[in-house]
Order: C-alpha cells, then structure tokens, then sequence
C-alpha cells in the first residue's frame, strides 16, 4: 500500500462538455494523470464524522473535488410497506440524490430515475453485505446519501461516506466497506478516477470491498477490457480500497478520541 | 399478486442438492437450459427460450433529433418490460427494483459496451438521426431473465433491419422496403450476458439459475461479454461477498459460454436469413396455423423426461443406454400441454438444428452432433490459450463426472459431450 | 379420497326423471362445455304399468341446476360414480378450497393466535394453534415461517375467510400437521393430484414399484416427496411432473426405463 499516496489535486480539474474526449492525453508518457497523480494514486481524502445533531449518524467525505453527505436513522422499526419486514434481519433502506449545483451543468435532478435508483441499490446491497443486519430482526435502517460536488467516482465517495455514517450511528458492521474505482488505460489501470477521466472514455470499475478478508461487497464495470486484463484491474481496485480504509480508520480513531476528550475521560 | 412463498423445505432441499451437485432439472453446475432462438415475421422482433423462461425482444426504429451532445450520433433506447403475464410477483406500472436493475443492466451491457455503431445512425447532423428502441418483453419467467433478455436483444438487433434513407439537399426520403432493400445495423460485436448465482456465501456456484434457485440463492453475478473475451460489463448483486478468485473463474466460465451462445446466435440468424431468401413464410404468426403454439404449455415434459433418463443413468455410472428402438415417450396426448412440439418440423429452414432442442428429427440429432464436434474442434484451433485454461477448470468443475472428455478439448467440449449424450439417450 | 367430493363447492342434489339420468349417463366419459345442458323434463312416453320413481342425482363440481335444467359450466369431461353422482373432470388450475379436502400449506406469517398459511387458493386461509393435537394455550405447537403444513379445510365458502386445522373431529393428528423436513415440495396440475388419489391409481401402484418413498399429496396440487437420497427425490419428483402428459402407456414405458437403469 506504499504507494498509494495522497496529495492534494492539482487545480480544480473540471471540464464543461463531456464532448470527444479521445484527443486528451489521458496518461503522459512521464506516468502522470491530468490532474498530476501517478496512476495508482488516490485523491486526497478528508472526512468528518457526526456532522449533524438530529441524525443517528452522519458523516462528511471529501475525495479530490467529489463531495457527499450521508446520514443514518435507524434501525428503528420499519415504516410505509410492513411488507418490507424481514423477521430474521433489518432491512436497509438507500436513498441516493445529487444536488442541483453539483455538477458543472445545473439541473433538477428529480427522484426516481434509472440512474439514481440504481445507485441506491447499489448501495442498499453493499450496506447489506457489510452490516451485521442479523443483528436487528423486524426493524429498518435509513441511509441516505448526498453528493454535493460531483468529480468522478460517485459511488465509491457514496459508500465510503456512508461507511462512516454506520459507523457513526454505532451500528455493527463486519469490517469497513470501501469503494474505489479504476479505470483502464494504456496497459495501465488508474486508481480513483475523476471526471475529467472517467467521461474520457475509459473503461471503468467500481469495486467495494471489506478490506481485511478482501471479500468483494459489489463489483461493477462498464465498458470494453479484455479478459486478461481484469485480474490486474481488480488487484489495482482492492490496494485502493485498503488505502482508503486506512484514511477512514484515522478519521474514525481521531473522532472517537475527539469525543472522549469532550465527554471529560 | 403475491408470489407463493418459498418454504423452508424447499430452501432446504435445494441447498442440500446443490451441495450434492444436483440441480432440479438435472443439469451439470455449468450447464445451461436449453435455448432457442426463434424470429417474429417481421425483421427485428425475436423470442428466446432459456427453458421455461420465455422473453421477446422487438427492435424498431424512427427519425429523431440528436442530443444536444452528440449532434451525429444516433439514439439507442433500452426498455426491459416485466408484464404481469411472466409472473404473478410483476406488477403493472410501478418501476420494480428487479425491472431497474435489469433495464440498467441492459443498457450498460449493449449501450456503454458501444456495440453498435451509432454514428452510422446520423442521417442529417444535428437535425435527424435514427432513434433504434428495443423493447424487451419477458413473456413467462423461471429465472435468469438477465441472459435472456441480453441475448434477445442482441439477436433482434444483428435482426433488425432499418429503412434506407435518401437526402437530396434538404429533403429526406424514407424508402419503403419494396423501393429499397433495408438496411441492417452496424454491429462491432456482440456482448452476451451470462449470469452466476452463488450459494452458501459464495461455497457454490450455479450456471442460468432457474426461478426457484434464484430464490434460494445469496447473490448474483453478472458478466457480460463477447466472443472476443472483452468483458463489456460486469456487475454483481444480493449481498454476497466475492472473493477475487471466484471473480476470475466466473469470467473464465463466461468466456466459454459466451462463444457457445454467440455461435447459436449467428447459426439461427444465419439460418433465418436462408429460410427469408427461399422465400418460405416464417416467423410467430406462421406458427399458429400449424400448431406450434402450445395451448396448454403445462410443462415441457421432454425437458423433465430426458433428464430423468439422463439421471437414472447416473446412478448407474453410465453403464448402459437404453435401448435405442423404445420410441420418444414425448408424444403429446391430444387436448392435454404439448401441441406440436415434437411433430415433423414444418416450421422451415429457420428451426432446424437450432440449438440443443431434443425434439428434432434423429438424423438432424446427428448432424447436429457432428456440427457441434467440429465447432469444437474449429474452436479449439483458434484459441488455444482458452482451452489450455480451461483444462485446469475442468478437473475442478466436475470433480465426480467420470472425465469421459479428452484432456485437450475444454470443458466447453465436456459440457456439449453431456448435451448430446442426453440427446441420444432419449431416442 | 374419492374424487367425488373433490371441489364441491356447488354441489347440489336435483330431483328429476330417470330419463335425464340416463341421457347424462349416456355423455360420461365424453367432453362437455359450458353451456351445455340436459332437460329435466318428462319423457313423453311414460309407461303406465311401470311406476317410476323419481331418482336424486347429485351433482359435482362444474354442474349447476336452473330451474328444470342442468346446465354444464365447466369444460371437461363428465365422470360418474355409483350410485348418481356425476360431475365435472377439468383442467383448471387455480385451487379453489372444498370443506374437508386435506392440502398442503404453507405458514407464512405468525400473528397472535393464528397462523396464516398460504395453499394456492385466491386467499390465505387461517390456522388456529389450536388446532394441533396436543396443543393448549400453554403448550404450543412448534410451527416456523416458512413450514409445511398437511392440513384439512373446516370452513371453506365463498363468502368467508378459509380456516384449516391439523386434527380430525375426534382431535387426532391423523397424519396432519408440520412436516416436510428433508423432501421437496413441487406442484403438478390438480387434475394428477385426483387422479393420484383415485383409489386405484396408477400413477402411484406404477411409482411404487419403482422406489421407496413418502409422497404427500395436497389436493391444492401440492407434493411432497422424500426418497433415501436427493437423487431419487429429484427422480421422483420429475417423473411425478411429467406425468401430466403422459398417456398410460407411455408413462408405463418410462417407469420401466428408469426402473432398468436404477434398479
């Protein structure tokens, strides 16, 4: 994991038409990225835990410019369909949602389409991988998930906001889920991608993961790669994931240690 | 309506056969159900069967303007529909989770994987391009929509064929297709879908999971790709924890699969395309007059009936065939199930050694075998780093199966041997 | 269980001539289709010296009387059983519940009292956990989401919710209750289930001599098979389902195959 480095961006990449992008130079022969970063490189991520009062848990994730919110109810007893109650576990309820401002282009972005509903079963099946729901039969947790800036890697700054926020809320999980996405280029495959590459054309996959028995909790990929690729390209999505479940456990130890100093220990 | 609920006994039993490397409907872990591909009268409209699941995929195409984005690109529409007639658990109207996940599917499988060639779609820059809309339509469900529909789609679009347009200066001209011969879709390759489903927290690992192991199993993984080996898309659900190396063993399987159903694919279109030239009358209409339709579609018993022969036979290790002279008990009783399949083919040229469809003739059986055995070996010369990976693959995927196969042909080989053998066995 | 009080919702007795019960004797075992109809009416030639008396016909499922007539309102085939009952053989293929028929249900929520058990009908029906031998307010049955249970009908009519129970009059277990453990439940049509129940059936005398097994048979079109081993479950269970469509013969001749390679 040595070489997963943070480093802050280098400018605030962010292109305004996703036109043609196959004339930019995705990787430099140097081995930089457009924004600066080698390849295996991740952004720099910052985060803050308990960021609101009313929540059960919440968190703050910053990775590069993508930014999102999550927060978590729960588990509290399951509303709306009582059809929904699994006697034998909670039932974990996403909601994904962009900001109007969060993308260069500003527009409504309604609840309900394909993509968004997706997202959130993306996200409800990672959480349910990953969350000991066993644990609270008949009852229901809330996540809910906001991306306030959108540079590229949407789902994984998702999951791993969210991550936080379970943790937060002090619900159990079996280990931390992280997400990173890689994508494909020149032989090379280019740890968390930003917008600017991602729209480049570049054949992508998200990988979640629970780093310490390297269990994947969901696998996507889009995009043209060849067979033989793929075992690289997954290799290069879990060391990605390990680093950034090392940043989230600093920010969980630093939290803790905040919250005890405040509660007089 | 609600489904009928799964009863434990079921989950139970299910679980305890899979772990036996048994299957309700006594197929191999790796095995597909039987496929087939059929066309609708009209070019672009397809119906697949995966056994029991039944799906139709109707390709058309209309003038539109382009987005603003992409001003000479041509538009590509996917729409997976779940009638209420596939299933009592689909509801009208209301976007299920299932529905979106499909649709999504689908579109990541045949849009982002950029099979078809969209720019050949721009008829006027900026101004008119041809929307192309699939609309899939699942006709009866019993598990493993996704493959279904994938393969459905892909074949009515390779199927499809779009009017010829003229422009003279500002003026666009649609021809008939008596004024000019239409025109087919430019497609780069063909990604198929092939779905995994895993049970016992990823212990097991079944092949086209049929309804009833759908609901049984932890999760579902996704691998589309094509004859090339390119992953076009991949993409995993239910919660389950993969590791990487089950990941790489499902696109090593995939990548078999997948060559076996692109070949059938280009073999039916290839087929369909012959019995159109003679001139000959076909497709879903044509079958009704003769009784291909079942009216009663109760239960493909031939399906049931070979695999219990093909069962009884592996308790005794494969010993003995029956006898060959004991005719096809699938003969169907008049007025019960069953009308017309098994009957002199009379559909055309379209049918014949289509797929893996026991109910041909003996001497199209043959053929077939013997079409499947030089498919192989062709296959075989082409990508021989395949088969040299697969070949580990067999010894692990098939533990118990007495290895009957030559080392050298793959498991793709192993597999068809099985086919076919269940095909002789009924006869 | 005979077929004859096989889904008798509408089973009702007619008075009439022994005239109508000849001409419906004369149609069993022939296809009959809704609409058709036999007459109650009066022979013209009533023989004088031969007092006839009026005979009761009792009529089964897919029959219905009007007035003087006796309309058919199921397609099927017309079966007979001594002394007078006649009635409908279809295809159906939605359960509708009968009082006293013994199905196979499935208990799918546990609430209070009661257990609610899905048997393929257009509604769940009730089972009481009363209803169980041996069962008392403190000693409950042991019954989970999900179990099977082999039970029979006490209230089964159009207007009221369907209640079960899992003990005969004289609160006998009577071979009902929660079973299932290690068997495969499957559906075939619910005309195999008749005909598996039919006293002298073929089906079954046909399966017996192939393996040992314990089938259980729900007249809701539900079996229940367990064999020494999954293998021979499976081959039960699919030779079961094929029979469906299979003439005597055929179905002989496939028995015969398996028997040969198994045995």
């Amino acid at each position: 994991m040595g070489n997963v480095v943070q480093r802050q961006t280098r400018g605030a990449l962010r292109f305004e038409v996703c036109g043609n992008m196959a004339g930019l130079e995705l990787l430099s022969d140097q081995g930089y990225r457009l924004d600066g970063r080698k390849a295996s490189e991740l952004r720099k991520v910052q985060a803050r835990m308990g960021v609101f009062a009313q929540a059960d848990g919440s968190a703050y994730l910053e990775q590069g410019n993508t930014k999102a919110l999550a927060v978590v109810y729960g588990p509290h007893e399951v509303r709306g369909l009582r059809s929904r109650i699994r006697h034998d576990r909670a039932v974990i309820n996403c909601q994904y949602s962009m900001a109007t401002f969060s993308t260069a282009e500003r527009k409504r972005r309604p609840h309900g389409d394909r993509k968004s509903t997706e997202m959130s079963l993306h996200l409800k099946q990672t959480f349910e991988a990953a969350v000991m729901t066993q644990l609270y039969p008949r009852s229901q947790i809330d996540i809910y998930v906001k991306i306030l800036q959108s540079d590229g890697g949407n789902y994984s700054v998702c999951v791993n906001a969210a991550t936080l926020a379970v943790i937060d809320a002090g619900i159990p999980m079996r280990d931390y889920v992280c997400a990173c996405t890689v994508g494909f280029v020149d032989e090379t495959p280019l740890t968390d991608l930003c917008h600017a590459e991602e729209s480049g054309g570049v054949s992508s996959l998200a990988l979640a993961l629970l780093p310490r028995g390297g269990q994947i909790a969901l696998l996507q990929m889009d995009a043209r790669l060849h067979q033989d690729h793929l075992e690289s390209l997954i290799e290069a999505a879990m060391t990605a994931c390990k680093g950034v479940s090392k940043v989230l456990d600093e920010v969980v130890r630093q939290h803790l240690q905040e919250v005890s100093v405040l509660s007089g220990e | 309506m609600k489904d009928t609920p799964l009863s434990n006994c079921e989950r139970d039993f299910l679980l305890k056969a899979i772990e036996e490397k048994k299957r309700l409907d006594g197929r191999q872990t790796y095995d597909y159900r039987k496929m087939k591909i059929t066309f609708g009268t009209d070019y672009g409209c397809c119906f697949v069967d995966l056994g029991k699941t039944r799906v139709m995929a109707q390709v058309s195409g209309e003038l539109v303007a382009p987005k603003e984005n992409r001003p000479n690109e041509g538009i590509m529409f996917f729409n997976i529909e779940l009638s209420p007639m596939a299933s009592p658990a689909f509801e009208q109207g209301r976007q299920s989770e299932l529905s979106v996940k499909l649709n999504r599917q689908l579109e990541r499988c045949l849009r982002n994987s950029k099979c078809i060639d969209t720019e050949s779609l721009c008829v006027v820059s900026g101004e008119k391009v041809w929307q192309i809309r699939v609309d899939v339509h699942m006709l009866n469900h019993d598990g493993n929509l996704m493959d279904a529909a994938s393969i459905a789609a892909i074949t009515a679009l390779c199927h499809f064929r779009r009017p010829d347009v003229g422009i003279q200066g500002d003026e666009v001209t649609v021809y008939t297709p008596e004024e000019r011969d239409p025109i087919p879709l430019s497609i780069y390759h063909m990604p198929v879908s092939v779905s995994f489903s895993f049970f016992q927290q990823g212990t097991y690992l079944l092949v086209d999971p049929c309804e009833r192991e759908e609901r049984v199993m932890d999760g579902l993984l996704m691998i589309a790709m094509n004859k090339h080996r390119e992953i076009c898309s991949i993409q995993s659900s239910g919660g389950i924890m993969l590791l990487k190396e089950q990941v790489m063993r499902c696109s090593k399987i995939a990548s078999v699969k997948v060559s076996e159903i692109t070949e059938l694919i280009s073999k039916a279109l290839e087929n369909d395309k012959r019995a159109r030239k003679a001139g000959g009358r076909c497709g879903f209409a044509e079958s009704m007059p003769q009784e291909r339709i079942t009216a009663l579609k109760m239960d493909k018993t031939s399906v049931e009936m070979t695999d219990v022969s093909d069962r009884a036979n592996d308790i005794v290790q494969k010993s003995e065939a029956p006898p060959q002279t004991v005719p096809s008990p699938v003969v169907p009783i008049p007025g019960v199930g069953q009308v017309g399949q098994g009957l002199q083919n009379t559909w055309g040229l379209e049918d014949d050694e289509e797929e893996e469809n026991g109910e041909e003739q003996d001497e199209k059986i043959t053929e077939m075998e013997e079409e499947q055995h030089e498919k192989e070996e062709s296959r075989g010369g082409d990508v021989v780093e395949i088969s040299d990976s697969e070949e580990e693959e067999v010894v692990i995927l098939h533990p118990e199966t007495p290895d009957k196969t030559p080392k050298n042909t793959g498991s793709s080989f192993h597999q068809k041997m099985a086919a076919t053998s269940k095909k002789r066995q009924k006869k | 269980m005979g077929p004859s009080n096989s889904n008798n919702n509408t089973c009702e007795r007619s008075c009439c001539r022994v005239a109508m019960f000849s001409g419906l004797k004369e149609k069993v075992g022939e296809v009959l289709l809704p609409g058709d109809e036999f007459s109650l009416e009066t022979d013209d030639t009533i023989s004088l010296t031969e007092h006839v008396k009026p005979e009761k016909v009792v009529c089964g499922p897919g029959l219905r009387r009007s007035g003087d007539r006796l309309l058919v309102c199921k397609s099927g085939v017309l079966r007979h059983k001594q002394p007078n009952m006649f009635w409908m053989d279809s295809q159906q293929r939605r359960y509708v519940p009968a009082k006293g028929e013994t199905v196979i249900g499935i208990v799918t929520v546990k609430s209070g009292d009661v257990f609610k058990v899905d048997f393929g009908g257009s509604e769940q029906a009730s089972l009481s956990y009363l209803a169980f031998e041996g069962a008392t307010k403190r000693n409950r049955p042991n019954v989970q989401v999900g179990d099977l249970v082999f039970s029979q009908f006490i209230i089964a009519n159009k207007d009221m919710e369907p209640e079960l129970v899992c003990m005969d009059s004289s609160g006998r277990a009577n071979g009902m209750g929660v079973f299932g453990g290690g068997g495969l439940l499957f559906s075939v049509s619910l005309g195999l289930v008749r005909r598996l129940l039919s006293p002298h059936s073929g089906v079954l005398s046909d399966l017996q001599q192939l393996f040992p097994c314990e089938l259980v048979v729900g007249m809701n079109g539900r079996l229940w098979v367990k064999s020494s081993s999954v293998q021979q479950t499976l081959v039960i269970s699919n030779l079961l389902q094929s029979c469906d469509t299979m003439t005597a013969q055929q179905r002989q001749q496939l028995f015969r195959r398996v028997a040969q390679g198994a045995l």
